[in-house]
């Protein structure tokens, strides 16, 4: 067993685990945080497990436990505050880019990850930063419209 | 005063992208899927899977995974209860194989376990003693004599024959007659969320499983016989559903789900893994679909005989319904006058199909709309206008005999924004070193179950306390919008506010059975059941007014979530209701809606699901660029154009039609399940290549036709297949048009381009 520290949405936790567990396993299972999904059976064909990870994007089925000691995660749940939506989320539903919302966790992260480098994306910058997450059901079009609209939001927040 | 449906102006929700409710929660990552509910003590079920095609099984051991710490149970077919078998049409699947296993992935033992890691362990414990036999993967082969047989009853599952005029005649007098063969792939429905359940016991110790379904209701059915229970015993409850297209129709998991819980009185989960996705739950039938087409020189359609063969895979789950309305979509949007179509289901050793997202209707479409291009190419006639000579009219019957009616008199208007779209997309030009082309297909789809299908909807609405509507919905949603559109219809029809609208999702504790969400009829069947709970919950409302505040029943009206005095003044619902509950009353109804199969438009002459009676005309118009060199195909601009009889939620639709499209493209291009050198199946995302973002056309247009349907609710029809079914021949007839390759095989594979002589004649 490995003793594993790292903090999440802010939180800082330590978590004594099997050293071969994902970061996937510990969020989802250890922690609790089921908005980290699992579609493709942990091999990072899907991007539903997407989380940052020091700020950069990864798939949480992809980081053993041990490489994110000492890191800080965050992920969908942590996005939001008590309040309300983070706009991402908000321009989400308002735009109709949810269905089933089994990926949306993870785009939506995509989106904030991309937001973040790049206030004013283009259709192509964001169909290529969702291209590593999968969805069945909207054909992402009304994905590409919602990162516009919350690009709009929060320019104006600045 | 309720709103009457069939006024179709003045409505105050009806028409707008109202957000869907569970939207924030799915946003917010807090919505909670089968694997995503915590439950104390659960144990992790895992599912032996066989390894081979076709093979007999000799034995199966299980002492010894059995004798392994943390593993609660090892579950075979012995342990049964009740019935062994299960199938929502033919009962010929196996819970769990013990004699014969039919394909690989076929579950042969389940593993009840305290954690993964000692479930694995469990799996690999267990020693099962194969004699492989021969297996047999197309469905033309599986009918030759001397083919291995898949079941002791032969590999002809089902047979239709469905002809109409004289075939003969219409093709003597035929100027033209073209034969060609088209092959459809194993299409998976790759929704994310894999099938999954969970078992445990409830309050009142009764067994409860959750699952991700498009019915509850028959999954509860299988339970109990698999267990032997009284169905009262079995509670059924919906998860949110990540998604299903057809492929939550079978409950193989649910069932193995109940099954551990039962025997081991532990909750227990099952969630399969993507590989067990793709193997063991239904696909879309590969299909090989022989044309002979007769016409005048003219380009009048004269005579039609389409032979198919469909590859049901090992079990038949819904292949004989899917094969019946594959034959019927084969006529397409056209006037056939002599027609015979011959359709045959048969089982092989590939993993079984079952319904998918157009139930046999995209790859009618396919072999249809490519057919009438080459045609239009052998005849130097334009691809639209051969179409428009050929359009069904109103008056005009289908080769099942059922006038195609008013539903018709969207063609022509389809057709005109087609053309419109076309010129559009031909002022596009290509980036340097790629063919440019555009293509055009219309489509057919048929709305509900079919005739003598019991296709009907139960659902109850109730005034909560604080004045508030509730709808206890009898079918799942299943991400596609449905919950959202029935709000809308709820609230328009009693004229309150969309935000005072709640859904509770499916228990069959509380719910009732709205039936299966299936076959782009949910929007129509639930909004007609709730249309009709909306009068009779008024009703009762104003006779619980009336008695409460001593008044005769006709002096009081219901209006906009008010009840209306004689002398004027209004009370709103809450208060009623809200005493209501303090004398432990609640005032609800209940209604159940049938689709209508009136005597006079169904004829008597066809099997048991034929024919189908509402249907809805569209199109899709492509822009496709083609590197000819290497013979990839971009679709770079498309134009979706249905009728949909009416939108309720505009977003919803686009959504619907967008979402279709794409995933048709993922048909038309990349997507096939196949065998690997005769050894497994493509069972990964890293294989089978579902379309991305960036695979997406820089446009999606969605033009919507509002020709509404007089039985619908406020003129609905239906849209969950239509954006899907008219794309791939859309995107086949542009690559010809780009670089003159007729693809006759889906997917277009680059090779099939690169290495064909283009047949521009």
């Amino acid at each position: 067993m490995l003793t594993v520290g790292l903090t999440v949405n802010g939180s800082f936790f330590q978590i004594r685990t099997a050293p071969e567990k994902t970061l996937l396993d510990l969020l989802r299972y250890d922690l609790g945080m089921t908005g980290v999904k699992d579609a493709c059976g942990g091999v990072g064909e899907c991007g539903a497990c997407t989380v940052l990870l020091d700020g950069k994007l990864v798939n949480a089925c992809l980081v053993l436990v041990g490489q994110a000691e000492g890191r800080e995660v965050v992920t969908i749940e942590g996005l939001a505050d008590e309040a309300s939506l983070h706009p991402i989320q908000h321009a989400f539903v308002e735009a109709g880019a949810i269905q089933c919302g089994f990926c949306t966790p993870g785009a939506i992260l995509a989106a904030y990850d991309l937001l973040y480098h790049n206030p004013h994306p283009d259709d192509n910058q964001i169909r290529e930063a969702l291209s590593g997450n999968l969805c069945r059901c909207t054909g992402y079009t009304k994905m590409v419209a919602a990162v516009h609209n919350a690009e709009k939001e929060l320019s104006h927040d600045c | 005063m309720i709103a009457e449906p069939s006024r179709l102006d003045q409505t105050t929700t009806i028409g707008k992208s109202e957000p869907r409710k569970d939207g924030p929660a799915k946003a917010a990552g807090l919505a909670l899927y089968v694997s995503d509910i915590s439950m104390p003590g659960v144990c992790y079920g895992a599912v032996l899977r066989s390894p081979h095609h076709h093979a007999r099984i000799l034995s199966i051991a299980t002492s010894a995974a059995q004798a392994l710490p943390g593993v609660t149970a090892v579950i075979t077919a012995w342990d049964i209860p009740g019935k062994r078998i299960h199938g929502p049409l033919v009962q010929d699947q196996p819970a769990l194989a013990w004699e014969v296993v039919r394909h690989m992935g076929e579950p042969v033992a389940l593993v009840v376990a305290e954690d993964k890691t000692s479930a694995e362990k469990g799996l690999a414990a267990i020693q099962v003693e194969y004699e492989p036999l021969e297996a047999v993967f197309d469905a033309c082969q599986a009918l030759q004599p001397g083919a291995p047989l898949v079941h002791p009853s032969g590999n002809l599952l089902t047979e239709y024959d469905v002809s109409s005029g004289d075939l003969r005649s219409g093709f003597a007098q035929s100027e033209i007659i073209l034969e060609e063969t088209f092959q459809t792939p194993r299409i998976s429905p790759a929704y994310l969320e894999a099938e999954s359940a969970l078992g445990y016991f409830d309050e009142e110790d009764r067994l409860t499983v959750v699952v991700s379904s498009q019915k509850p209701f028959d999954d509860r059915q299988h339970i109990a016989e698999t267990l032997k229970l009284p169905i009262e015993e079995v509670r059924v409850k919906s998860a949110v559903v990540g998604g299903a297209f057809g492929g939550k129709e079978d409950s193989e998991l649910h069932i193995l789900a109940g099954l551990a819980t039962w025997l081991t009185k532990r909750p227990v989960r099952l969630v399969n893994t993507r590989w067990e996705s793709f193997l063991a739950h239904p696909k879309r039938h590969p299909a090989t679909l022989h044309y002979k087409l007769g016409a005048r020189a003219d380009g009048t359609l004269l005579a039609l005989e389409a032979v198919i063969h469909m590859d049901t895979g090992a079990y038949a789950s819904y292949g004989p319904a899917v094969g019946s309305l594959l034959t019927e979509m084969v006529q397409g949007a056209y006037r056939i006058p002599n027609m015979r179509v011959i359709t045959r289901v048969v089982y092989t050793n590939s993993p079984y199909s079952g319904a998918m997202r157009g139930f046999g209707s995209p790859q009618a479409h396919f072999a249809t709309e490519s057919m009438l291009d080459i045609l239009a190419a052998r005849l130097k006639m334009d691809p639209l206008e051969l179409r428009r000579k050929n359009i069904l009219q109103p008056e005009d019957h289908f080769f099942t005999r059922v006038q195609v009616g008013e539903t018709a008199k969207s063609l022509p208007l389809i057709l005109e924004q087609a053309s419109a779209a076309r010129e559009r997309l031909r002022q596009s030009t290509p980036a340097a070193g790629r063919l440019s082309g555009v293509g055009l297909a219309l489509s057919l789809q048929s709305m509900g179950l079919g005739h003598r299908v019991p296709d009907d909807s139960t659902n109850r609405l109730e005034w909560s306390p604080d004045g508030r509507l509730v709808i206890y919905i009898g079918a799942p949603e299943l991400g596609q919008g449905m919950q959202t559109a029935v709000e809308q219809i709820a609230a328009e029809t009693l004229g309150i506010p969309y935000q005072a609208v709640e859904t509770i999702d499916v228990d069959s504790l509380v719910s009732p059975n709205g039936g299966v969400t299936c076959a782009s009829r949910m929007t129509y069947l639930v909004g007609n059941s709730v249309i009709l709970a909306a009068r009779k919950l008024v009703d009762e409302t104003l006779l619980y007014a009336a008695q409460k505040l001593n008044l005769p029943l006709e002096q009081l009206a219901y209006d906009k979530g008010m009840v209306r005095l004689p002398d004027g003044q209004q009370m709103a619902v809450s208060e009623f209701s809200g005493r209501a509950a303090e004398e432990g009353l609640i005032l609800g109804a209940s209604a159940m809606f049938s689709f209508p199969y009136p005597a006079e438009r169904t004829p008597g002459h066809l099997p048991i699901g034929m024919p189908h009676i509402m249907h809805a005309f569209g199109a899709n118009v492509v822009r496709v660029e083609v590197d000819p060199e290497l013979g990839t195909v971009l679709v770079k601009e498309m134009v979706a154009i249905h009728d949909v009889g009416r939108v309720i939620n505009r977003a919803s639709v686009e959504g619907q039609v967008e979402g279709g499209a794409v995933m048709a493209i993922g048909y038309a291009l990349t997507e096939a399940m196949q065998l690997k050198e005769g050894q497994r199946w493509v069972d990964s995302f890293t294989e089978y290549l579902i379309p991305t973002a960036l695979d997406i056309p820089d446009k999606i247009e969605t033009i919507l036709l509002e020709l509404p349907e007089i039985s619908g609710p406020f003129g609905v029809k239906g849209i969950a297949e239509m954006g899907l079914v008219p794309v791939a021949p859309a995107i086949a007839n542009a690559v010809f048009d780009a670089v003159g390759v007729r693809a006759t095989e889906l997917p277009i594979r680059p090779e099939i381009i690169a290495f064909s002589q283009p047949t521009l004649s």
